[in-house]
């Protein structure tokens, strides 16, 4: 691999991290403006209820009160996946935290004070939030107005191969019932917009969302607007971890409350309306049996999948599809079936969350191959490795892996955490370790009709190589990856390059920032519009030094002549040469970026992604077995980054996502009581501390994608996919019970402790063929 | 009325207090700003900012007298050296209240002015017996620390009383500790708070057990004393045999509930548990045969580092 780069592979502080750090950044709360008025929105306090009525006069009577907005006084249409959610609810409230009404005012406290007027009428209607009551005969209708039957709103299939077949092949076959909780991506900045009108009714909002092109269509589809005349700003973005995906009901009512008010309006959520009116990771159930015949080779998964989806689809509903992978095409496993249900519940529903469906998939998958493991007297990191996918391998839904270095992780995570010899060996001391490895997608996720990208890079007369991407940064690095390939790829110093990507007027179309797709997608778009911005640099450098371009080479800004060292030229001369002449021209160039990929057909197969990453896990705990408290003392992490562009920011979004999953596996969770969160806040919560985070070993694994910018892929969400499954195992090697549900708090896992909660295996679940038998 | 009054002395404070009974007393803020943000406190209520009142402030040794004024922060507390080796489960009460950031801002009497079920300091200031100085209108009383809390968030505090100062003694062969249970391992509240103490009648691995107090936080309405430990206890040194009927007797003294940070029956195991341990590593300050140092949060025997890599 090449390893003569002047900036990739160079470890870069990241270029916003200065003024974040020192608190100069404006975030989209900090911004003033003439006449901003403050929003606040009337939230249902009931799971489930019928609106009777709602009269807003008194709050309209409030002094300092510009606007207040409700379903009989708006014009909306429904919006969110198969359109069965509202920005105002009109008929029916389906979760606590539903939008019944909305207020603009002089400031927040008047706002306040208004809402706390407007007076709502209920109907209680029966309330149902466990989606396996949801699902029986009789459970309360969540969508009466949508044809489904038992509040599934969604179902997902899967087959290939026989399984009775891959059944009677197995020797031994594992099964079990694994769950994981609701919870929340839980930023530092909660979810704030501003909307307002132009005097020719042009609507400007400014929002920390990151599908900007999508949030702009379905504001105006909803709103009845004219999407010409929409412009989406997106300010630096304080923390999203895929909570900022989706747009929300308070997107639509900031802009009916700026119309109806003639005036900017800014709703900022609080943390208890973080919690509890923005999208949750949903809770997803699995049934799971994994079959292996008698040397390891996996012979068959099967899934049964509910996720617990909450009131209504945003896009979590598709969290399922990333679960599929990872159910079908983690090993080489062959013979799959999945059949998930995506099921109404009264609760506040599940978004985007980084991982989206993977961390609780592989949960499921990674705990049921050390059980295999253990069942077969086979050490599971040896089951692993023998059915680790490789390069070349198609998986059973048509993802074509290209560059592969699960095993290389594998290895990597083995020998650092001392493996072979410690696992299984500490329990007399209540320590294990444990193992997961993961498969996600690296190189883009189609969809959508186009994953791509746009790029567009521009230099001017000082010098200075400005990139506009159609990409955002959320905190994840890519301003800076985004930069440095610029940098590379033109041969200009760092320092020079300057990455916008905050306006849809001027910033190309982009899907958005999801899918650990940005490095990938973004970063070839710019690489190839800097390819193009190199080749006019060249040639306008081929006029002054008199030599043809394709002799010509730029490393650091300064173009040269191989061999002739006195020919060299500045790049920045070059520039001027060609803007300071009659008949001058600018270097400006553009390229946009679509991998090479499949939408996924209705029978789930096609290559959805250009490349996939991988990565393992080792984890080692401490169990106090009479307290239950678990104490994550290390944490190995090998990841197949394909190349890293920036080591410092893959390190980074490793070691962030890794203590995120920590946090999932040991202690986040939004528990629910009579439908409410009883706990909307940081402290009762339970992410992770610095105190909670393990020391952690990260190493960078580089396979050299063929179709990643030098060689990357995707790492953005790697970090946050295994700890809950290495931890569990980690806790099974501590003290032989197996955490069959996250997070792994006190007071369970001693009941689990007491009650021995164990594997269930069949051995020889067939009768065995006798050619077999020996 | 709205309004802000920083006094200069106890006297003015006691006046203000007197003929204001809807004002509050504020010091660190750290649980009183939060309460009247979410409308558990009146965010109208005038407050008085004792933090002005040199008498009220710091931390210092009498011989074996420890003086706690009521705005001795939790930090100053947890600090002090003679606090860490002489009523070690305060410093470590202490140090595990909050963060670094609000452990400089909190106090001692707000602490215990909060009266919340699971206050750090209630637990290890009743094992070590103090005293709090409680001023009002009528001159100064003194009451049990163990008798201040009268109910989740209410006090024996009068219309015009303030906590001015808690005293406890920290003779020589005893020893404290405390210990407790959370779902992380640093800002989190506990879900059980477990403080011990013991005198002994020598040093060494023999030393009877003279005298001995448990308390639990979190596990009540408000902090509580385990009763009846002196038939279990005093007379010998704790064996594995006596420290069961410890958590036995722990156990039974809780009155728990179930919520974010636990299960009921979970939280009564705990207590007896943490009891155990900590009177176990009380005894062994007392004892003399305590290495020094602060213990783990959870009373468990730190893990040696791993063997595998750790940068």
């Amino acid at each position: 691999m090449r390893s003569d780069y002047a900036v990739v592979g160079k470890r870069i502080p990241k270029l916003d991290a200065p003024d974040k750090v020192t608190g100069r950044t404006t975030y989209a709360d900090d911004l003033k403006m003439s006449g901003l008025l403050a929003g606040a929105i009337k939230r249902s306090p009931y799971p489930h209820a019928r609106i009777l009525s709602v009269d807003a006069s008194a709050a309209e009577a409030v002094p300092g009160v510009y606007a207040v907005v409700h379903a009989g006084n708006v014009t909306q249409r429904p919006f969110g996946y198969g359109h069965d959610n509202i920005p105002l609810k009109d008929r029916v409230v389906r979760c606590v935290g539903d939008e019944v009404a909305a207020v603009a005012a002089v400031d927040a406290a008047t706002a306040q004070s208004a809402l706390d007027l407007i007076s709502v009428e209920y109907e209680l209607l029966p309330a149902v939030d466990d989606p396996f009551e949801a699902l029986q005969p009789g459970a309360p209708r969540i969508h009466d107005e949508l044809d489904i039957e038992g509040n599934v709103s969604m179902e997902w299939n899967f087959q290939t191969g026989d399984l009775a077949e891959a059944e009677r092949r197995s020797a031994v076959i594992v099964s079990g019932s694994y769950s994981s909780p609701q919870a929340a991506p839980a930023p530092i900045e909660t979810h704030v917009v501003i909307a307002g009108f132009d005097a020719d009714g042009h609507l400007e909002v400014i929002s920390p969302v990151h599908m900007v092109f999508m949030y702009r269509k379905e504001l105006a589809d909803c709103l009845g607007l004219d999407w010409r005349r929409v412009t989406v700003r997106q300010p630096p973005v304080g923390g999203s971890f895929g909570g900022k995906i989706d747009i929300d009901a308070h997107d639509f009512i900031a802009v009916m409350l700026a119309r109806a008010a003639g005036r900017p309006v800014k709703l900022a959520m609080s943390r208890e309306e973080e919690f509890t009116g923005t999208r949750t990771r949903q809770p997803i159930h699995f049934r799971l049996r994994t079959g292996a015949a008698a040397d390891g080779t996996l012979q068959f998964r099967h899934a049964e999948v509910v996720s617990d989806n909450g009131a209504y689809n945003a896009w979590g509903s598709h969290a399922l599809l990333v679960a599929m992978n990872t159910v079908t095409s983690m090993y080489r496993v062959g013979t799959s079936r999945l059949a998930a249900k995506v099921v109404y519940t009264n609760k506040n529903y599940g978004g985007s969350v980084r991982g989206f469906g993977n961390p609780q998939a592989t949960f499921a998958v990674e705990q049921q191959m050390e059980e295999l493991a253990d069942a077969l007297g086979m050490d599971p990191m040896d089951l692993r490795l023998k059915n680790a996918n490789r390069p070349g391998d198609v998986t059973p839904q048509g993802l074509e892996i290209t560059s592969c270095g699960l095993s290389e992780c594998l290895e990597t995570v083995r020998r650092k955490s001392g493996w072979d010899q410690r696992r299984g060996r500490m329990r007399s001391q209540h320590r294990g370790l444990g193992a997961a490895a993961y498969v996600h997608v690296g190189g883009g996720a189609r969809i959508y009709g186009s994953d791509g990208c746009g790029a567009m890079i521009k230099i001017d007369d000082s010098g200075r190589v400005a990139l506009i991407s159609g990409s955002s940064e959320l905190g994840q690095g890519s301003e800076t990856a985004l930069a440095m390939i610029v940098a590379e790829t033109l041969g200009v110093p760092l320092e020079a390059v300057s990455v916008s990507h905050d306006d849809t007027d001027v910033k190309p179309w982009d899907v958005g920032v999801h899918a650990s797709r940005t490095t990938f997608v973004a970063g070839n778009a710019a690489r190839m519009a800097a390819a193009k911005a190199r080749d006019e640099l060249l040639e306008a450098a081929a006029e002054v030094l008199d030599r043809p371009a394709r002799s010509l080479t730029i490393r650091d800004g300064v173009i040269s002549v191989p061999g002739e060292p006195t020919a060299t030229l500045r790049y920045e001369k070059a520039v001027r040469r060609r803007l300071l002449r009659e008949g001058s021209s600018i270097i400006m160039t553009s390229a946009f970026y679509d991998p090479p990929t499949q939408r996924q057909d209705e029978n789930h197969i096609g290559n959805i992604s250009a490349s996939y990453g991988f990565g393992a896990h080792v984890a080692e705990v401490e169990v106090d077995p009479d307290t239950g408290m678990v104490r994550v003392l290390g944490l190995w992490a090998a990841h197949d980054v394909g190349r890293a562009i920036n080591p410092m920011s893959c390190e980074g979004q490793i070691e962030g996502g890794a203590v995120m999953g920590v946090g999932l596996a040991l202690s986040e969770e939004l528990p629910v009581e009579d439908g409410r969160f009883p706990a909307p806040n940081l402290h009762d919560y339970g992410m992770p501390t610095a105190m909670d985070a393990p020391p952690i070993d990260v190493t960078l694994i580089e396979t050299a994608d063929e179709l990643g910018p030098f060689g990357a892929k995707g790492i953005g969400e790697g970090g946050i996919i295994l700890p809950p499954a290495a931890i569990a195992n980690a806790v099974a090697d501590a003290v032989g019970v197996r955490p069959r549900s996250y997070p792994i708090r006190p007071w369970r896992l001693r009941r689990w402790i007491e009650t021995g909660e164990r594997s269930h295996v069949d051995k020889h679940p067939h009768p065995v063929p006798d050619e077999n038998a020996r | 009325m709205n309004g802000y009054y920083r006094p200069g002395s106890v006297r003015e404070a006691v006046a203000f207090l007197a003929g204001n009974p809807e004002a509050v007393v504020i010091a660190g803020g750290t649980d009183l700003v939060i309460d009247r943000r979410l409308g558990r406190a009146d965010p109208q209520a005038p407050l008085v900012d004792v933090t002005g009142i040199d008498e009220l402030r710091g931390v210092r040794w009498d011989g074996d007298e420890l003086h706690l004024g009521a705005t001795a922060t939790v930090r100053e507390i947890e600090s002090d050296p003679a606090v860490i080796v002489r009523a070690s489960a305060l410093a470590e009460a202490a140090r595990v209240l909050g963060s670094v950031q609000i452990r400089n801002m909190a106090t001692l009497g707000g602490n215990l002015c909060t009266a919340s079920p699971a206050a750090e300091l209630a637990p290890p200031l009743m094992v070590h017996d103090a005293v709090a100085a409680i001023q009002g209108p009528n001159g100064e009383r003194r009451q049990a620390v163990a008798d201040f809390a009268t109910g989740p968030r209410t006090t024996i505090l009068g219309t015009g009383e303030i906590l001015t100062n808690v005293r406890l003694r920290a003779p020589a062969l005893s020893g404290s500790c405390y210990l407790r249970q959370t779902v992380r391992w640093a800002m989190d509240l506990a879900g059980v708070g477990v403080a011990a103490w013991v005198l002994t009648d020598r040093t060494g691995r023999e030393a009877a057990v003279q005298e001995a107090r448990v308390a639990l936080g979190a596990v009540a309405p408000t902090a509580v004393l385990v009763p009846g430990l002196e038939s279990l206890l005093a007379g010998a040194p704790p064996t594995t045999e006596r420290l069961g009927a410890v958590s036995a007797a722990a156990s039974a003294a809780c009155e728990p509930i179930s919520d974010t940070r636990g299960t009921a029956e979970h939280r009564r195991h705990v207590a007896g548990v943490l009891a155990a341990r900590a009177l176990s590593i009380a005894h062994a300050r007392a004892a003399g045969l305590w290495p020094g140092g602060l213990a783990p949060v959870n009373g468990r025997a730190p893990a040696a580092a791993s063997s595998g890599a750790r940068a």
